[in-house]
């Protein structure tokens, strides 16, 4: 079963937990996993949301008798609070706001369906995609940086960024040839990697900026 | 009926001004258009460094580098001088008193026709470049201009970017290298003995069909290289990535002798034709594609 097979099958996974072959692909597939694990979050949530805007009746009727303390209601006619205080509240019906509520529950649970699009692995880790937070630059790319600031700032974002880049390619350049000094190929990303530093930093120092 | 044509007809030339002065660049109170004249040798060299604006180079005619040039700020001026033996012109971009300029006021645009074999150097921080048609070398950088550069025979082509987007086209018999660490590289009908492009994240696009017997090589960590080849192209082709996906839907021979054993889906080697130029695609992580043209 592949992911998209599985998609189609979501909504009766989520609510009966699926039979052996999706139970399978959950296990091996990290993608799907996590989203189920989501939409299984969101549904308890909403099922969590609701009663928790429907006020006890204690307050309907608190309110219903501030309103005659006040001559805001008077006496022989029944506010719509009253008759909602008046039924039992295992059968009382949903106010507006749980009937709002349940709509943007429900949205969201659509737009999660509608983007989802599974992440499939498609390439080894790198030292580019592992973190989500940008590498904080060291020693001299932080020098560098700081003339750069000062100097070009309409291109300080630009030598930072890449600085970032060619420092995620040393990274995993290096990594590859101590995996396997033998690999021509990473030993030649290696070098390749280095002279786009090289030519930050020349770039950076010699000529182009004024 | 007249009166109706009159109006019409006012209406339009009111439509075709406003349109006019629409398409026209703002002339503001202190652009200055200067004209420049320079003696060079023949196989003297133009350096032109300019922060901000647009730099583009075109043949000229005579021994002449001819300069056209306007700032937008009395506190900015463009230096000129040439070697006492007119081997080399400098045009350098100056702010005077070390004032600060406003991005509009740092710009100049220079417009520079070359002798017949003379070579240029340009460098700019976020100026684009176009050099088009000259018969000289060509050494280009940018932090972040666009650089263009067309029709160019029999010569060096160097180009450095950071985050420049580089175009190449009808680039031939070239010794062209290229090195960008972010910006992307497009080459269409670039042929010559060596041709080399480095890239960190920029994507690598070549269309062509590697003529010249030369040395191909695109190289990059994790941006796409894309390759269109036609059917004549006589190529020696490898391809390499280390993490990502290699994929061929060109019609190659397989190669009897490779120096490494071709993995299904990360590399492959083959001949096309008698595989005068050596092509090598090679990628970190980056997906590597060679299509028939």
């Amino acid at each position: 079963m592949n992911c998209k097979e599985f998609q189609e099958v979501l909504p009766y996974i989520i609510e009966s937990g699926g039979n052996a072959e999706e139970e399978e692909h959950l296990r091996t597939c990290p993608a799907c996993a996590e989203l189920v694990q989501d939409l299984r979050y969101i549904a308890t949530q909403a099922k969590l949301l609701l009663p928790m805007h429907d006020p006890s009746p204690r307050v309907w009727t608190g309110i219903e008798q501030s309103l005659h303390q006040e001559s805001l209601l008077r006496e022989g006619r029944t506010s719509l609070w009253g008759h909602v205080t008046s039924i039992p509240a295992p059968a009382k019906s949903w106010t507006p706001v749980g009937w709002v509520m349940a709509a943007l529950v429900l949205t969201a649970f659509s737009l999660v369906l509608i983007n989802y699009h599974p992440q499939l692995p498609t390439t080894a880790p790198s030292a580019q995609n592992m973190s989500a937070q940008p590498v904080p630059l060291e020693g001299d790319d932080q020098q560098l940086m700081g003339r750069v600031s000062q100097q070009a700032p309409d291109v300080r974002r630009a030598y930072e960024d890449n600085l970032r880049e060619v420092n995620a390619y040393i990274t995993d350049a290096r990594q590859a040839v101590e995996r396997d000094p033998e690999d021509a190929v990473a030993r030649e990303q290696l070098q390749d990697a280095y002279q786009q530093k090289q030519m930050l930093y020349e770039m950076a120092t010699v000529r182009t900026l004024p | 009926m007249t009166r109706l044509i009159f109006a019409a007809g006012i209406g339009s030339v009111v439509a075709l001004a406003t349109a006019g002065a629409l398409a026209l660049p703002p002339v503001l109170p202190n652009d200055t258009r200067n004209e420049t004249r320079m003696e060079i040798a023949a196989d003297g060299t133009v350096n032109v460094i300019n922060s901000a604006g647009v730099v583009n180079v075109h043949p000229g005619t005579g021994r002449q580098v001819v300069v056209v040039y306007t700032t937008h700020s009395p506190n900015l001026e463009v230096d000129t001088s040439t070697s006492p033996d007119r081997q080399r012109v400098e045009i350098r971009t100056h702010v005077l008193h070390e004032q600060k300029l406003s991005p509009e006021e740092s710009r100049v645009e220079y417009d520079i026709a070359m002798p017949a074999g003379a070579s240029v150097n340009v460098s700019t921080a976020t100026a684009p470049i176009t050099v088009d048609g000259v018969s000289g070398d060509v050494e280009l950088s940018s932090n972040t201009g666009e650089i263009v550069v067309r029709n160019v025979a029999k010569a060096h082509v160097h180009i450095r970017g950071i985050a420049s987007a580089i175009s190449l086209s009808n680039i031939t018999r070239g010794h062209v290298e290229i090195t960008s660490t972010g910006g992307a590289v497009q080459m269409g009908g670039v042929t010559g003995p060596l041709v080399s492009v480095g890239t960190t994240s920029g994507n690598i696009t070549y269309k062509g069909d590697c003529s010249g017997g030369g040395e191909y090589r695109l190289t990059t960590h994790s941006g796409a290289i894309d390759v269109t080849l036609p059917p004549t192209a006589s190529v020696d082709l490898t391809a390499r990535s280390v993490s990502g996906s290699v994929v061929n839907d060109f019609p190659l021979q397989e190669k009897s002798h490779v120096s490494f054993v071709p993995k299904a889906g990360s590399s492959f080697a083959g001949t096309s034709n008698s595989g005068s130029s050596s092509v090598e695609l090679q990628s970190f992580n980056g997906r590597i594609r060679v299509k028939k043209q």
